[in-house]
């Protein structure tokens, strides 16, 4: 009887043991390009019915690439990037396997209802000749994301070399030096009034900014991407922005899906495959197809929205994609010659506290932002025209440097950035203010893209209020960035850049990327 | 329940004789060896088209029964007869996507024992219906009695190399110029196969040397207009289905593919034909050319694998499951549902590949 209950007991105790980890499913990770935020919630289910921890990291879809052509890798099990292309560019050591396409979405040209009336561009077939025309006009600016760390940018920029090359079946080598193309091109992006990393945070910008009483004429951004903003807008009563698909072919993101092996077992890599067969199975299609996602072959599509031109069932004619080393020199020369110059001023943390590490690290980051060769390797080199401010400050600003982006010049900044030494307070504010005098007295700054960037570890004295109302009334609007660094107190940073439509980044981990990224966002 | 002594030793003679005499039959047998433990692993190279056939379990079953198993690695048709780094791992079979790669092989030295040709699936194209319908009116498709579509490729690729737009091809939905896909030749068997295919369609004859010089720049033309060109068949078949029409008008690809890619999921290829969106639609050029798939025989044992592939039951499981042909060019089983009457028993007009001598120069050509 004794050892009857002492084996019943045995029983129970290995049952409920099995019970903690039966079904217990892996952690897997995903890094995606911001645009599936909207899909997260779907892939979650999935986790959750596996009791799978599942984590999702943001990030643009290039640099999604250079972490897979880099010698460290991904860390995560999955990539999601908008499209293909660029694993197949950068995936040079073929980590990824099982690269699935989940929805396909085309590039787009969105315009606010209003003004592409204005355009008389309703109800018709409006092509990049159309667009070109409105932006030389000056009747016509938009938001984009940056082609060199951003698919939806790049996306749009291949559409608009495509449509300047003629009628010509592709993008060949050979075709970017003429001069023609180029200057087609240049002009286009001339219309650029805002850019960004990240095709999500251009999106939020449009709809903050309309809350805020500013309206910004279009923005070129995913159909399925225009569809969640424009339900936005509603929602704030707001005007649509009409679709725009250029009649001579848009780039599509085919959202592929596709394992990176980690060597961490079967169960991960059964997971990941399982995680697929869900994607498509007919009722998660359906859930993904109402976000504006096209899945060709499912029969599934979000019903047409008249009203602003959206109807994921037409057809669009999307570009042909060049060879892999033609959108290399494309995306070099992007960088190098033809998006709209920049003008960036950057407030750098010299206080007391910088001392030691923190300034190491600064001007470690300052040397790979200033050197052509090492920044070109991540396609965020200055251009010539571009106009670069650097302004060293602790309880004042110091005394503000200013060169092109030539190389010399820049070669000039980095040398006195060098020479700068620790020191005394932290005011942020009056850095800023300084860097916005600097930018207003630069001619022709329409012509530019501007941004502050403070780069700071500390806590500031706190003039937001004061400065806040002179940048209000001060013209252009600057946005302010901002880099935190060691324990710095993100809630000024944050403030400013809220109140200027801008953007904090992380440098903690590494202040050169933070610095790499900032840069797609002007 | 006793035994006695002498019905216990006739039993045991009993069993002894039947035992011998079953050893003796299934010795003969080739598909019953699995019985008798006498397993044989070999290693070898596959192309990636044929894959899911040797993973499939009735296939591993089947092998297995006559004491095989098949430890495949997928390697490009070329790279597999050519890349010392592959065959420095002592392959005991070879089996590419092309008869060419024999010689190839056998140009660079590898001591072939025995080959012979166990699958065929020819190139076709795939595009979508309304495509074909604008092409029908255009008339570079023909449809045939059975309701199989034809394709002009000679004309399709003249109208291509003249900048010719969809719309003066009949297809007005699409905008631009006219264009088909294929995979890269440098790395891919299909892409490879339709460089060749499209070398003597522009020369008018098998290709030779002298049509290389003559027509290898228009050949080239037609590739570089292709723009980034996918390194498999499998993913370039993928990227066709998820682009739909607008995204991937035409591509190349094996016949084969489509006919797996149906058996798959057959409830979701109803889906799609009971659906209102575009249909896929295979093109079969006319001519065309074969891939065929030669197995190559290194290591004397692999030639078990040759006789095992080449049984009826192997065939019919290659067609009835994976749609690829026999030797012959035929089908070796029976196509039920939906996919009867799909595909044409024979393909009438088929042109060899140019040889080794006009190929690999074209490659180079090709990968410039």
């Amino acid at each position: 009887m004794k050892r009857t209950a002492a084996f019943a007991f045995g029983l129970l105790a290995l049952v409920s043991l099995a019970g903690c980890n039966f079904g217990k499913g892996p952690d897997f990770s995903i890094v995606s390009g911001s645009e599936n935020t909207v899909i997260q919630p779907i892939v979650e289910e999935f986790c959750k019915q596996k009791n799978a921890t599942c984590i999702f990291k943001y990030e643009g879809t290039l640099d999604i690439g250079l972490a897979l052509q880099s010698e460290a890798g991904v860390g995560e099990d999955a990539v999601w990037p908008a499209s293909s292309v660029w694993v197949d560019m950068f995936d040079t050591r073929r980590r990824v396997k099982g690269l699935t396409s989940i929805a396909q979405t085309p590039v787009v040209l969105g315009v606010r209802k209003s003004k592409a009336e204005a355009l008389g561009w309703i109800g018709k077939q409006v092509f990049m000749k159309d667009i070109l025309a409105a932006v030389q006009s000056g009747s016509l600016k938009f938001l984009m994301t940056s082609a060199t760390q951003s698919n939806s940018g790049a996306s749009a920029y291949l559409a608009m070399l495509s449509s300047a090359l003629g009628n010509k079946p592709v993008i060949e080598p050979g075709d970017l030096g003429d001069a023609n193309v180029q200057k087609t091109v240049k002009a286009l992006l001339s219309g650029v009034e805002r850019s960004s990393g990240s095709s999500g945070w251009l999106a939020d910008l449009y709809v903050d900014s309309a809350r805020r009483g500013t309206l910004y004429d279009a923005m070129w951004n995913y159909e399925a991407v225009l569809k969640e903003t424009n339900d936005k807008l509603a929602g704030i009563q707001q005007e649509p922005l009409y679709a725009i698909y250029p009649a001579d072919g848009v780039a599509v993101a085919d959202s592929p899906l596709g394992f990176v092996d980690h060597g961490r077992g079967a169960e991960v890599q059964t997971f990941f495959n399982d995680l697929l067969v869900y994607l498509r199975t007919p009722d998660i299609q359906k859930r993904i197809a109402a976000t504006g996602r096209r899945i060709p072959l499912a029969d599934v599509s979000a019903p047409p929205e008249p009203l602003w031109n959206f109807d994921p069932g037409k057809l669009v004619t999307a570009i042909r994609m060049p060879e892999p080393q033609v959108i290399r020199e494309a995306l070099t020369l992007y960088q190098a010659a033809l998006r709209k110059p920049s003008l960036t001023a950057l407030c750098l943390d010299f206080s007391g506290s910088m001392s030691g590490d923190g300034v190491t690290q600064l001007k470690n980051a300052m040397r790979f932002l200033l050197t052509p060769a090492e920044a070109s390797r991540v396609l965020v080199q200055w251009s010539p025209a571009d106009r670069i401010v650097v302004i060293p400050f602790n309880s004042a600003p110091r005394r503000p440097m200013e060169a092109s982006g030539d190389p010399l010049e820049q070669e000039g900044l980095l040398n006195a950035v060098l020479n700068e030494q620790p020191g005394g307070g932290t005011n942020m504010y009056a850095c800023a203010d300084l860097a916005m005098q600097q930018i207003a007295r630069m001619p022709d700054v329409a012509n530019y893209l501007p941004a502050i960037v403070i780069m700071t570890d500390g806590r500031s004295d706190d003039n937001s209020l004061f400065f806040l109302n002179r940048w209000n009334a001060a013209k252009p609007r600057v946005p302010i960035f901002g880099i935190t660094f060691g324990d710095a107190d993100k809630t000024q940073l944050d403030g400013l850049a809220k109140a200027t439509s801008a953007r904090v980044f992380d440098g903690g981990a590494d202040l050169a990327a933070a610095f790499r990224t900032v840069r797609g966002y002007n | 329940m006793a035994i006695s002594r002498r019905a216990f030793g006739v039993g045991l003679l009993a069993t002894g004789a039947v035992g011998t005499g079953g050893y003796l039959v299934v010795k003969d047998r080739p598909e019953l060896q699995g019985l008798l433990g006498n397993r044989l692993n070999l290693f070898g190279f596959i192309g990636g088209e044929k894959e899911s056939f040797l993973a499939d379990p009735d296939v591993v079953r089947a092998l297995g029964s006559r004491g095989l198993t098949i430890q495949s690695r997928v390697a490009g048709s070329v790279e597999m007869v050519r890349e010392q780094a592959l065959l420095s791992q002592k392959p005991q079979f070879l089996w590419p996507s092309s008869s060419i790669m024999v010689d190839i092989a056998r140009q660079n030295g590898i001591k072939i024992r025995d080959d012979r040709v166990v699958l065929n699936t020819p190139i076709v194209v795939y595009s979508w219906q309304p495509v074909a319908d604008g092409l029908m009116q255009a008339g570079l498709v023909t449809k045939t009695a059975a309701g199989h579509h034809q394709l002009d490729l000679k004309a399709l690729l003249d109208a291509i190399l003249a900048g010719t737009d969809w719309s003066k091809l009949g297809v007005n939905m699409l905008y631009g110029r006219s264009r088909i896909v294929s995979t890269d030749p440098n790395r891919s068997n299909s892409g490879f196969m339709f460089a060749g295919l499209a070398l003597s369609l522009l020369s008018g004859n098998l290709a030779t040397p002298e049509a290389l010089a003559e027509f290898g720049p228009k050949t080239q033309s037609i590739f570089r207009n292709m723009g980034f060109k996918s390194p498999s068949s499998g993913k370039l078949f993928e990227q066709y289905l998820a682009g739909g029409i607008g995204g991937e008008p035409m591509i190349v690809g094996y016949e084969n593919q489509l006919v797996e890619w149906i058996l798959a999921d057959r409830a979701r290829w109803e889906r799609i034909m009971s659906g209102s969106g575009a249909k896929p639609v295979m093109l079969y050029p006319r001519p065309t050319v074969y891939s065929s798939h030669p197995l190559i025989v290194i290591d004397e044992q692999s030639q078990r694998l040759m006789d095992a592939l080449t049984t009826s039951a192997l065939q019919q499981l290659a067609w009835e499951k994976h749609g690829f042909r026999g030797p012959l060019g035929t089908p070796t089983g029976n196509l039920d549902g939906s996919l009867a009457g799909m595909l044409p028993p024979d393909i009438d007009a088929v042109l060899p590949m140019p040889d080794a001598g006009v190929m690999l120069p074209l490659l180079g050509l090709l990968a410039r």
